[in-house]
């Protein structure tokens, strides 16, 4: 789907008006559209968390450019003037060259260029930088051209756009002026380039299916007992509020960077790479976040939410214990009152997270009940909450549960994608060719997912639990061998029985043992952008030797079968491919399981 | 459920029995409903085993776990139930969550559920949000999907669910899950005043319900108590005499 970016914003309504786009855009050079640093840092706050904020300079030197990406901060830079390749190479975010376009000859000069994008424009009039006009599109055609680099400006509205994508095909299409009316930025005609530009394939993208009461497509919903309908009703408008309010995302980023130690690296895997003969591996490192896994990312952003509603309770539930360590390290944090529940089979799988919450101060709670594992968990850890609701906040650690629970979730860790894309543009100038994220609820997959379902040539791939194979009674693949269902606040994808019956789910990773996907995974899957396959235990063992030998990284038992699945998609892949591994933890919290299950290892 | 409104009317406070069906065995429902309605309770609420029953307590989660070994399933429950070889004199109601009545079907659920003599349906985790998922089929079959509104329910949502109340109101006397109580909260008696007022149709307070102590404090503002737990244990001891004193507390005339 082709990118859209709003250019020249100045306003707070207009940066609003622009929230389904991909990409706003603050001009710093000479214009009627200039804005200063400290005015593009207060307007880039209203945007959403996924959205590029690209700075437009003309002959800046390094310095001005520099402290207005580190301030803004801006995510890419644009470049209008004469500016060295020196000067390119310098710029620490991915960068685009504007080039005007008048005869045959001037398209010549696409190719030379070493930035990531190359923006086409007519030629300026007043000032450098773009002047409205319209050039000939038809320039483009019959020349070798690398149009996943391509952002087509110059001349843009509502009523051509349409047109203008399917003549040239570009990664982005640039508006400015076409969107305005008597030289402001005008919303309604903001919103119509935006759905112009998207056309029919908006229809594709999840947020435009999700209903005000949290669907995405037949999936989610709020299906909770009535006592707590007031407190997800309440928590929905308050992250509502949050979500836009600039203090809010600043004090949420502050710290990721200060405490959970962000952003974290997109290592080059050089020995997974050669060993497995096909594409380039880079691994997210989510191992790397204090506490050891994703799960904090979540933690620090609904804990955040819960004080600014005056809750100071936490109750939250955990499979392999990595959500409830984060959680109880938040509380530790920020004084709040912890009870954790946990299945008595996961707290004898993963004693060492048990004891960590405990030193933390958190009250664990074991759960006897159904299997006594993440499932079980999730029922007391609903229970306390219908009768602590008043003073605690849920703090659900998977994208599940009653809307907003999943769209916060994913939110909250969409920092994993983000971060991830920033990063692979900077690194190999191109997306990913695949990216694949172990599921059980979810959250790291869909934090990893979600900035590219937009990006259509990026495969995604889920990897879930086959356990002892989806032969077999055992195991925890729910989008292989699921149907729909509600449980635990959703419509999602569950195992069950002929009669409506939860059934118990299996895997030797205590992250994956639940019998429920995510509303917008079970959504993704129908729509078939992403795809999910199964490993089984056996197979995530093995490949937590292969990681560990070959890159020295342990990873936890989850993360291995994200691994084991991308080694199996990396046998068609090619060299000049690359593929992402998210890895979402580390193993310390499993060298029980592999001391048990690898014994003999020599 | 006519005759809810008449004993309304009439100045009478309803007692509704919960039983877990299959508690103890299928051919249990028919001797627990039958011993039920001599013992003069105004309607019984049949309870369908789930695996995740997130709005019960121990007391019934167990219930229902016993059900659920003994194979109980909602097409077990309507087939026994459109079996029944005795006389059903109270109005019967199917309490079910929702993942079962999706997976049998809504319609089929709400057709089955007519047919084996049932007046309405209680899904304690469909919020009145969601309720065309079912309530189209139900008025169909004229089964009353009953609503349940609680402590927390604020003013503004009250009025919209009791705006479109049928059959009886679920008052939740608890902020919690079901299960008997020592004491309920002085609040309540407020709050089942408000939604009496408000309600077209009775009010009978449930969860928690369980000693003579709380029919003695709600008596004058509700149309009736909803009793579970208690019942269900009493049931699976053995010992259902010991609830008479309970029911006789509710239903037997009262002076004013």
């Amino acid at each position: 789907m082709t990118h859209v970016k709003i250019c020249g914003l100045m306003e707070e309504q207009h940066v609003k008006a622009a929230s389904q786009a991909d990409a706003i855009g603050f001009v710093f050079a000479p214009s009627k559209r200039r804005v200063s640093i400290e005015r593009a840092q207060e307007l880039a706050r209203l945007a959403t968390n996924d959205m590029q904020r690209i700075g437009v300079f003309v002959n800046a030197s390094y310095e001005e450019i520099d402290e207005a990406v580190k301030t803004v901060p801006l995510t890419m830079v644009q470049l209008h003037g004469d500016e060295p390749d020196e000067l390119i190479r310098r710029i620490e975010v991915p960068v685009i060259q504007a080039f005007s376009i008048r005869t045959p000859d001037d398209v010549e000069k696409l190719n030379k260029s070493i930035a990531d994008y190359i923006l086409v424009d007519a030629p300026g009039t007043d000032y450098r930088g773009g002047s409205g006009h319209v050039f000939d599109w038809s320039l483009l055609e019959n020349v070798d051209l690398d149009h996943s680099r391509l952002i087509l400006a110059g001349g843009l509205n509502r009523d051509n756009v349409q047109a203008a994508i399917s003549q040239t095909a570009p990664f982005m299409v640039d508006v400015s002026s076409g969107v305005e009316t008597d030289g402001r930025k005008d919303e309604a005609k903001i919103q119509q380039f935006i759905l112009q530009a998207k056309g029919d394939s908006m229809e594709r993208t999840q947020e435009k299916t999700i209903d005000p009461v949290g669907f995405f497509g037949r999936y989610g919903g709020q299906f909770v007992p009535e006592t707590l309908m007031k407190a997800v009703k309440e928590l929905e408008a308050a992250y509502e509020e949050a979500k836009n309010d600039p203090g809010f995302q600043e004090e949420y980023q502050h710290y990721l960077s200060e405490y959970v130690g962000r952003e974290q690296p997109l290592t080059f895997a050089a020995r997974m790479t050669e060993a497995w003969g096909g594409p380039k591996i880079y691994l997210k490192r989510e191992d790397l976040n204090h506490t050891g896994a994703h799960k904090v990312n979540n933690a620090i952003g609904q804990a955040l939410l819960a004080q600014r509603m005056g809750k100071r309770k936490i109750v939250a539930e955990t499979g392999a214990g990595q959500h409830g360590v984060a959680t109880a390290t938040i509380c530790a944090l920020f004084d709040l009152d912890c009870v954790v529940f946990m299945g008595e089979e996961d707290i004898k799988r993963q004693q060492l997270n048990v004891f960590r919450m405990k030193l933390l101060g958190a009250r664990v709670e074991s759960v006897t009940k159904g299997s006594g594992t993440l499932k079980d968990a999730v029922n007391e850890a609903l229970r306390y909450w219908v009768t602590n609701v008043e003073d605690t906040h849920y703090l659900i650690g998977s994208a599940l549960g009653p809307h907003p629970f999943p769209t916060m979730v994913r939110d909250f860790q969409s920092v994993i994608g983000l971060e991830t894309k920033r990063q692979i543009l900077d690194k190999e100038g191109r997306l990913p060719d695949a990216i694949v994220a172990c599921v059980g609820g979810g959250s790291n997959a869909i934090g990893m997912f979600h900035p590219f379902v937009g990006d259509e040539k990026v495969r995604l791939i889920g990897a879930e639990a086959a356990g002892e194979g989806v032969d077999t009674e055992r195991h925890a693949a729910t989008l292989t061998k699921g149907s729909e269902g509600v449980l635990h606040g959703a419509m999602m994808k569950i195992l069950q029985d002929d009669a409506g019956q939860v059934q118990e789910a299996h895997s030797i990773s205590a992250g994956l043992d639940y019998p429920g996907i995510g509303p917008e995974h079970a959504h993704l899957a129908d729509s078939g952008r992403v795809t999910y396959q199964a490993i089984t235990d056996d197979e995530a063992l093995a490949s937590v030797i292969e990681m560990s030998r070959l890159e020295g990284i342990i990873p936890a038992l989850e993360s291995a079968h994200a691994v084991a699945e991308a080694k199996k998609q990396a046998q068609s892949m090619t060299a000049d491919e690359l593929l992402v591994i998210c890895v979402s933890g580390r193993g310390d919290k499993d060298m029980a399981t592999y001391a048990e299950k690898l014994e003999g290892l020599s | 459920m006519k005759r809810l409104a008449e004993l309304k009317r009439a100045g009478h406070k309803a007692f509704v029995a919960y039983i877990m069906a299959g508690d103890g065995g299928i051919e249990k429902l028919g001797e627990q409903i039958q011993y039920l309605q001599e013992r003069g309770v105004t309607a019984i609420e049949v309870g369908i085993p789930f695996s995740d029953p997130v709005a019960d307590g121990p007391t019934i989660e167990a219930a229902g776990n016993r059900a659920l070994d003994e194979g109980i399933t909602l097409e077990k429950v309507l087939d026994a139930m459109q079996r029944f070889d005795f006389e059903v004199k109270v109005p019967l109601i199917i309490m079910t969550y929702l993942n079962p009545v999706i997976r049998f079907g809504a319609e089929r659920f709400t057709q089955e559920a007519k047919k084996a003599g049932a007046s309405g349906v209680i899904i304690p985790d469909l919020p009145f949000e969601h309720r065309q998922l079912i309530e189209p089929f139900a008025k169909q079959q004229e089964l009353a999907l009953i609503q349940l509104v609680t402590l927390t329910t604020i003013d503004s949502r009250l009025e919209e669910i009791l705006k479109e109340a049928q059959g009886f109101v679920y008052a939740v006397t608890v902020t919690g899950i079901t299960g008997s109580r020592d004491e309920l909260a002085e609040e309540v008696g407020a709050f089942t005043r408000k939604v009496r007022e408000l309600s077209p149709v009775p009010v009978y307070a449930g969860f928690g319900i369980s000693k003579e102590s709380h029919v003695d404090m709600l008596r004058d503002d509700v149309d009736g108590f909803i009793v579970g737990s208690a019942i269900v244990q009493a049931f699976h001891e053995g010992r259902i005499e010991g609830v008479e004193p309970l029911i006789d507390a509710v239903t037997a005339p009262h002076s004013v």
